[in-house]
């Protein structure tokens, strides 16, 4: 087996890396909204493997 | 904070901070770099008259941390060169109409890199492929902290 990338799976990581680099230009209230989400959604599934840190929870804040 | 004489100067660093250049990363709270006036007459540098600066107004201090309008914030004092470099060249963004100081991205790669870890590294690369990066002036401010890792080109 060679260390090839064959031409389809190239064209896909071409796709991510934009989506990516779409992703980071999106507004930042907008980036904030998905970081709020983002703590929403990890915080039970980081309580689950260590305890919290008192400081460890979703921001009150509206984007 | 640096009208009233508390720090002489900050910027805000992390993953907060890579929030204004990349997508979004988890994080709790938010990391501020400051250059505390006291700093250089003594090895240690306290941060009380910080946590004093913010009670005074009303937050709340919590261990290592102070909570601004529900936003755990841990001031750092600028503990080497690179971060002193970080704050003296970070760039004035806007969040809310507010103008913020925020560490650049080749700052932030610099500084995740000499963290080490396997998240800093993580983070260093979303910022990488954002497209944004001066890979130059990355490879020259590694070179100058003595940060040995090599950059790929741009892809």
């Amino acid at each position: 087996m060679t260390d090839t990338v064959p031409t389809g799976v190239a064209l896909l990581l071409a796709r991510k890396r934009e989506w990516h680099r779409l992703q980071a230009q999106r507004p930042l209230h907008e980036k904030v909204r998905i970081l709020l989400e983002l703590q929403r959604q990890e915080l039970p599934l980081l309580a689950r493997q260590r305890p919290l840190r008192p400081w460890e929870k979703p921001w009150d804040v509206t984007p | 904070m640096r009208e009233e004489g508390v720090v002489t100067d900050y910027a805000i660093g992390g993953a907060t901070a890579v929030l204004f250049y990349a997508e979004p990363t988890r994080t709790y709270d938010v990391d501020v770099f400051a250059l505390l006036p006291s700093a250089g007459q003594s090895v240690l540098v306290s941060l009380a008259p910080v946590y004093r600066w913010a009670e005074s107004l009303g937050f709340t201090v919590d261990a290592e941390h102070v909570l601004v309008h529900g936003v755990p914030v841990q001031i750092l004092p600028a503990y080497n060169a690179l971060v002193i470099d970080a704050i003296h060249t970070a760039r004035v963004h806007e969040y809310q109409g507010i103008p913020v100081r925020v560490v650049d991205p080749e700052h932030l790669i610099a500084l995740a890199l000499q963290a080490g870890g396997a998240r800093q590294r993580e983070r260093a690369w979303l910022l990488l492929q954002t497209g944004i990066v001066d890979r130059p002036r990355l490879r020259a401010l590694l070179d100058v902290h003595g940060i040995h890792v090599e950059i790929p080109a741009d892809d």
